[in-house]
């Protein structure tokens, strides 16, 4: 890992009462040289985001002295640290509250410890790339002029409805994250269709079959089930 | 003399006087007021005097008419003249006179009898009208404020009974709808005897009173009144009269449909309050399962995962595993993932068992769900061919996500765990008039013949004693989960060999999709 003795270690903080879990996350993150700090209740993991300034959260969301939603929620009153969801709740409407308060991500317990990292990784790598407008982005065999809005596939050029257009564009501005059906409905058609699911079903559903090799089995634009859309630049 | 009863008895008749009703009673009651008062005057005429004594007639004419109503207070005035001419003008015990002064006395006695005697009679009509108004009114405002309070069927009968008692003269009787829209008796209160069920459907069918004083069925033995609330009908009224002669004025029915509407709105309240406790109850149970659940699923899934990490991060706590080490620690980390999956399954299996699961129904590509359950089982399936064949043009689909990704999840599993490595796994879906056939067909070795659908039956496994993992809850959540969105579920082996288990879903009516200019 070159790039890391170059960069300073970056920093997370691990909000999770269970000890265990803690200590194989904890291990697992070390591992890619990050800085690790742990926290088993609500109020210490927000002391911890406070004074540590850390470049990821790690949050369980069934913690002993309070919601993890409320904790994202009073996080993102003032900073916008990419914030990663672990959850072991049956039901989705938990991890939809969640990432409508600002999360970024959520793993569903159990997971392994290469799922965790992927997600660490896209996560970073969309901090790291920040609001710079690229010119030119690429997926798959899609390339996207995003200056004159042609869309290339094998190339060939796709074309997209304007609804379509505006639905990959916010895709692609949140790559990495998991956007809840509530927040992509706002997004691109606005708050009176926030009820609206199948709307934006119906078009991810012909995104997927404009730009995806087999829209069954996609690899970039990939369904949370019941809960929203990831849009991921490089599969995992 | 007479003191005015004031009780016209318990509402039978329209308002006015009970003498009314039977007139030779009362125009001989009213002359036998002014002939007694003659013979209590006549024999001391020479004491009194002329003028009082017609002072006395003329009272008891004013009397009788008050006593009696307008008509023998006529007779009584003109039968008071007469016994003043008779007994009081010379010559006494005739008819003739021979005075003709007396003339003007006895017009003026008669305009004077007349006169203030229909005065009084109508005076005292109206008072018995207004006081007879009073009552019902009170009744009625009782029986409202009776009626409000209620909660239960039991108590709504028993107030109605006692105020169609009170207020008709009458011998009640309640009848309700059941569950399945058949009319029974209320509850704790027993139906007269002539009650017929028949006419009463009759009524509430057509939303119309039958039987004694309407147009059908005028010569039952009883009147049916529905009961009209603002939502639809919720019984009849049946009302036994107690007496031969029983009619009601056009007032009473006015007050007897009032009093139907009240108890109308009480039943449905009744039935609202009814339909809010189950809602209670339900939602507070469906909570506490879902809760319990939850808490469950926690617990249970916190060590698993705590398994699968450790097992994963033995590479990482040390130097490098050997080759033999590292299959073991991802042996660990599987068992501990497909642990998970079981007891997803049981915790899943509990949620639908349990009845009146709510949906969380969404109109949705069925491509959706198959990629997401193709994604989810995409390891299990590596050494399989997955051919999927969903038409572009197949409807939108009405249902709930999660439920339906963990059907095909565990239907994809099946068909993995059950056919040879290589073999060929087909999902396919059509549009079939009122249904969404899905299917997953394999090439494999097929189902035992003879009882294909008995693997829906929980903890059935397909070939016996099998190595292959799982207690056969699989499948049985497939059956909870389509027979929940109201579909169905087939299993049957291929003619060209191989197992394929049949999905129908409802097609419904999609809503409209969004379109837009190209």
């Amino acid at each position: 890992m070159n790039s890391v003795d170059e960069a300073p270690s970056m920093r997370v903080v691990l909000i999770e009462d269970e000890k265990q879990i803690r200590r194989f996350v904890g291990m697992a993150l070390a591992a890619e040289r990050w800085q690790v700090f742990e926290a088993d209740t609500a109020r210490q993991g927000l002391s911890e985001v406070g004074t540590r300034r850390p470049d990821l959260v790690i949050l369980d969301l069934g913690l002993p002295d309070g919601d993890g939603i409320d904790v994202v929620r009073d996080i993102r009153g003032w900073s916008s640290v990419p914030v990663l969801i672990l959850s072991a709740r049956p039901h989705e409407q938990d991890r939809v509250a969640a990432l409508d308060a600002g999360a970024d991500d959520f793993l569903t317990k159990p997971f392994g410890v290469s799922e965790l990292m992927a997600r660490v990784r896209a996560l970073l790598r969309r901090t790291r790339s920040g609001t710079v407008q690229q010119q030119q982005l690429s997926f798959g065999t899609v390339v996207i002029d995003m200056a004159s809005r042609v869309v290339r596939r094998d190339d060939a050029v796709v074309h997209l409805t304007p609804i379509e257009y505006r639905l990959l564009s916010v895709l692609i501005s949140n790559a990495g994250r998991v956007m809840t059906h509530r927040h992509l409905l706002r997004e691109v058609w606005g708050p009176s269709h926030a009820s609206d699911h199948h709307y934006l079903r119906v078009y991810m559903t012909a995104l997927r079959r404009k730009l995806e090799v087999d829209p069954t089995r996609p690899r970039h634009f990939i369904t949370e089930a019941g809960v929203g859309y990831r849009f991921c630049i490089e599969p995992w | 003399m007479t003191t005015p009863s004031a009780n016209p008895g318990p509402g039978t008749q329209p308002a006015g006087s009970d003498p009314e009703r039977k007139p030779w009673r009362a125009t001989l009651g009213a002359s036998a007021c002014v002939i007694l008062a003659t013979l209590a005057t006549a024999p001391w005429q020479d004491t009194l005097g002329r003028t009082n004594s017609v002072m006395l007639l003329l009272l008891s004419a004013v009397l009788a008419a008050y006593r009696f109503g307008p008509g023998p207070g006529l007779v009584a005035a003109v039968l008071s003249v007469v016994c003043f001419d008779f007994f009081y003008v010379p010559p006494r015990g005739s008819l003739s006179v021979h005075d003709l002064d007396f003339t003007v006395t006895f017009v003026v006695m008669l305009g004077v009898a007349v006169l203030v005697g229909q005065l009084t009679a109508r005076l005292r009509f109206q008072a018995m009208v207004a006081h007879e108004r009073e009552r019902r009114m009170r009744a009625l405002f009782e029986m409202s404020r009776d009626l409000s309070s209620v909660l239960t069927l039991e108590q709504t009968a028993d107030i109605s009974n006692r105020y169609l008692a009170r207020l008709f003269d009458v011998e009640p009787g309640l009848l309700l709808l059941d569950n399945a829209d058949g009319l029974v008796g209320a509850p704790g209160c027993s139906l007269p005897a002539q009650a017929d069920v028949g006419i009463a459907r009759w009524s509430l069918e057509h939303n119309a009173g039958a039987g004694i004083g309407t147009d059908t069925q005028p010569s039952a033995p009883a009147l049916y009144v529905p009961l009209k609330a603002p939502m639809r009908t919720r019984g009849v009224l049946v009302l036994v009269p107690r007496s031969e002669t029983w009619r009601l004025n056009p007032e009473q029915r006015r007050l007897l449909d009032t009093t139907a509407a009240l108890i109308a709105i009480a039943l449905e309240r009744i039935h609202f309050i009814t339909i809010a406790q189950d809602a209670v109850v339900h939602m507070e149970s469906e909570r506490l399962r879902n809760s319990l659940l939850a808490a469950l699923s926690h617990d249970l899934k916190t060590p698993l995962t705590v398994l699968a990490g450790l097992a994963d991060s033995l590479n990482l706590a040390g130097p490098p595993l050997a080759p033999a080490q590292a299959d073991i620690a991802e042996s660990i980390r599987e068992e501990a993932l497909r642990t998970s999956t079981l007891v997803m399954n049981l915790l899943e299996m509990a949620r639908l068992q349990a009845g009146n699961v709510r949906l969380n129904r969404e109109w949705q590509p069925l491509e959706e769900v198959v990629g997401v359950a193709l994604q989810a089982r995409a390891a299990m399936l590596a050494a399989h061919t997955v051919r999927v064949d969903l038409p572009a043009t197949l409807p939108l689909v009405e249902f709930d996500t999660l439920l339906m990704e963990r059907a095909l999840c565990n239907l994809l599993e099946n068909a993995a765990k059950y056919t040879p490595t290589g073999s060929t796994i087909e999902i396919a879906a059509r549009s079939l008039g009122p249904w969404i056939e899905i299917s997953i067909a394999d090439d494999g070795p097929g189902l035992p013949a003879g009882n294909e659908n008995q693997l829906f039956e929980k903890f059935t496994r397909g070939q016996g004693e099998s190595s292959s993992g799982g207690v056969g809850l699989g499948l049985s959540i497939v059956r909870a989960v389509v027979e929940a969105h109201n579909g169905n579920v087939k299993a049957e082996n291929r003619a060209t060999g191989g197992a394929c288990i049949t999905l129908r879903l409802p097609a419904g009516t999609p809503p409209d999709t969004p379109l837009e200019e190209p």
